[in-house]
């Protein structure tokens, strides 16, 4: 990788990204500090001292993303961190348009623009160095059964996140605890499907079905058959209300424009999305509650961000805490599913001597 | 007897007026049904048509026992398929007077052939659980060798074979479309003028094009119309049925039993040809409650009957979510029917 080259890519990405705020800081400052964080010293020159040898950094190259159509979040994402090693991408998408995506496209360079299509290309996968792929863990692991041993496999399965909230909450928690569960429809892995309160969880519960209806988002449309579903899932909800003690739901009226359930107990529970938030007391065994998706938690919103509760959100399995109202905005520099994001994306070959 | 249980009999025999009946079962079970009652005060609905009666969800029966009647009194109880952790709907019966009386008179209503019956599921017996099976009992008067699928869920495909040999005349084939499917021979000609009468749908992918290919390859295997293939609905929770014969006709219920498709965005009645959620209504469910909300698409008919509309598999939901479901083991049931 030379120095020049990453400046020109990381001037190129910060243009591309400039119409998406939500992708985070992405100017070419912050980018090279990034590469530099993950990648110390391996762009400014070819051979770098390692030990006693010397060691060059090459991208996997090509690398094929394929994508889930939930969110154009981590589409981009992994494009970005593709380009900046400086790798040839390919993007397989989604049966969706993720129209964020072609417009990200439209404004890099010709040099940097992926091969794009909807249609697996059978070389696509044969030539591909590296495979990411975003999906449902059967998506996942279809695909991971057709990589070649020679291949490298990044895969971005299922995760599901969600927030504790310890004591007193103000009027902030509340905007961002909203916030955070409405971005991108709540369909992204960053997005809290339920609270657990230790505190007052059904003040909370008011509070946050107060905050999602005074919420301006742009009218969206879902299918008929999403719709169907949310339909389904609030009325039964409505009879669980009616006949078990505590229930409580908070709904948008005559739209399915949000749903806030207030629910005592502590079994997890489905959750079809789209602005639905469920409420829960923090229980007592908050980890055996936490069971069944142990493997699969993503990032833990805490409020306040202190050291009981981040310690208690590590041991709960997180892959990332941070405060409510920040779980949508991961730092550049943010291990995604664990990993390092860029250094995931090389190879790495040593030189003795010569 | 029940004097409410005649009157609804009385109806079977001879529809009358709908709508003062349903406000009576619905007046009925609200004051003998604490769990409806309390769900009939929260919704605040002033009840003043058949059409507003509150629709218990589906999904209720699996959390609920909703009877009106006295628990001690129970004598049958069907049960939903139930493969997934959140358990199965249970419908509770003191009696099967008049579940039986809504499948018969329901049956002839449409004027379908009672030819001699073959039942591709398994007896009430070996099944007791299954209200499909107690209809297939029903029709077929309770002959033990009409059913094939044998207790461990085997089909006798021999048995069935030499049955459809010896008979003379046309025959009356009704089974799960799963059974069907599942045949292992591909060619099983019935004698002419047979019908066959499948139920179940299409398990997630219920598009009008999957049903067109279903019935291409039964009206293939078995030698006869697509025209001659009916599609019964109903569920496990419900009395009553629907049917529709063919590709692109309506499903109609019988006088007793009626519907409404509720727009899902605003929870009110859909405006005419607007896909939405099926509400039915039927008289003969007295014994649980006789509205019932389910999560079945569809579309009302000019004819008065309805299209079920189906779910696309890409338009599901989809996002994290998805893993909550595989990992509570909660997946949505997308199925037409959820029998036993």
């Amino acid at each position: 990788m030379s120095g020049s080259d990453l400046t020109n890519r990381a001037v190129a990405v910060a243009f591309a990204a400039k119409p998406f705020p939500w992708l985070g800081d992405l100017s070419k400052k912050k980018i090279l500090a990034w590469v530099e964080l993950e990648l110390p010293g391996f762009f400014e020159s070819a051979k770098r001292k390692y030990g006693e040898h010397q060691v060059i950094a090459k991208p996997l190259s090509p690398i094929l993303h394929i994508l889930s159509g939930n969110t154009p979040h981590a589409a981009l994402q992994t494009l970005i961190r593709g380009i900046l090693v400086g790798a040839k991408n390919i993007l397989k998408l989604p049966e969706d348009d993720l129209p964020e995506v072609s417009e990200f496209i439209q404004r890099l360079p010709d040099e940097l623009k992926p091969s794009v299509g909807k249609v697996l290309e059978p070389d696509w996968f044969t030539a591909a160095e590296a495979v990411v792929v975003f999906g449902s863990d059967e998506t996942v692991q279809y695909f991971q059964q057709r990589i070649q041993p020679w291949q490298r496999f990044l895969s971005h399965g299922h995760k599901i996140s969600f927030g504790l909230i310890a004591g007193s909450f103000d009027q902030d928690v509340v905007q961002g605890a909203a916030r955070d569960a409405c971005v991108f429809d709540q369909l992204g892995c960053l997005s809290p499907q339920f609270y657990f309160v230790d505190g007052d969880a059904k003040a909370f519960a008011e509070k946050l079905a107060e905050q999602l209806s005074t919420l301006i988002s742009p009218p969206r449309s879902v299918s008929q058959e999403i719709a169907a579903s949310l339909r389904a899932y609030r009325e039964e909800w409505k009879f669980r209300a009616a006949t078990e003690a505590g229930v409580i739901v908070l709904e948008s009226p005559k739209s399915l424009d949000w749903l806030v359930i207030y629910d005592p107990s502590p079994t997890l529970e489905h959750n079809p999305l789209h602005c639905t938030v469920l409420v829960k007391p923090m229980p007592k065994g908050l980890e055996q509650s936490l069971e069944p998706i142990r493997r699969h938690i993503s990032t833990i919103g805490v409020h306040p961000a202190d050291a009981r509760l981040v310690a208690l959100a590590i041991k709960l399995g997180a892959q990332r805490v941070c405060a409510i109202g920040q779980m949508q905005n991961p730092p550049l520099t943010w291990h995604h599913d664990g990993w390092p994001s860029l250094a995931s994306l090389i190879r790495y070959m040593d030189v003795e001597g010569g | 007897m029940p004097l409410l249980e005649n009157e609804i009999l009385q109806f079977l025999r001879n529809p009358a007026e709908f709508e003062a009946l349903a406000l009576k079962i619905f007046e009925f079970q609200r004051k003998r049904n604490p769990i409806y009652a309390h769900y009939c005060k929260s919704l605040g609905v002033e009840v003043d048509s058949w059409k507003n009666i509150p629709a218990v969800p589906q999904q209720a029966f699996k959390r609920s026992e909703l009877r009106s009647f006295p628990r001690e009194a129970t004598t049958i109880e069907f049960r939903t398929s139930g493969t997934t952790g959140e358990g199965y709907g249970r419908h509770f019966l003191p009696s099967l007077e008049l579940y039986e009386a809504a499948v018969q008179f329901g049956w002839d209503f449409f004027g379908l052939p009672r030819h001699p019956f073959v039942l591709l599921m398994q007896s009430p017996d070996d099944a007791p659980f299954s209200s499909l099976s107690r209809m297939g009992g029903f029709l077929a008067a309770q002959q033990r060798d009409r059913f094939f699928i044998s207790k461990d869920g085997v089909l006798g495909i021999d048995r069935l074979q030499r049955f459809i040999d010896s008979v003379k005349g046309p025959i009356t084939l009704f089974g799960t479309a799963l059974a069907f499917l599942n045949l292992p021979s591909t060619k099983l000609p019935l004698p002419p003028a047979s019908i066959l009468m499948e139920t179940g749908g299409f398990k997630g992918s219920g598009r009008e094009t999957a049903k067109e290919v279903l019935y291409e390859q039964l009206s293939e295997s078995f030698g006869i119309p697509i025209s001659a293939i009916w599609n019964e609905y109903g569920m496990t929770e419900l009395s009553s049925q629907f049917y529709s014969s063919g590709i692109g006709n309506s499903h109609r219920g019988p006088p007793w039993l009626r519907f409404v498709v509720i727009n899902a965005e605003t929870n009110e009645e859909a405006e005419t040809g607007q896909a939405g959620l099926l509400k039915i209504v039927d008289l003969a469910n007295l014994w649980s409650v006789l509205a019932i909300q389910t999560q079945d698409l569809a579309v009302a008919r000019p004819d008065g009957g309805f299209i079920l509309v189906g779910r696309d598999p890409k338009a599901l939901p989809r996002g994290c979510s998805r893993a909550m479901d595989e990992l509570l083991r909660t997946s949505q049931e997308l199925r037409v029917r959820s029998y036993e």
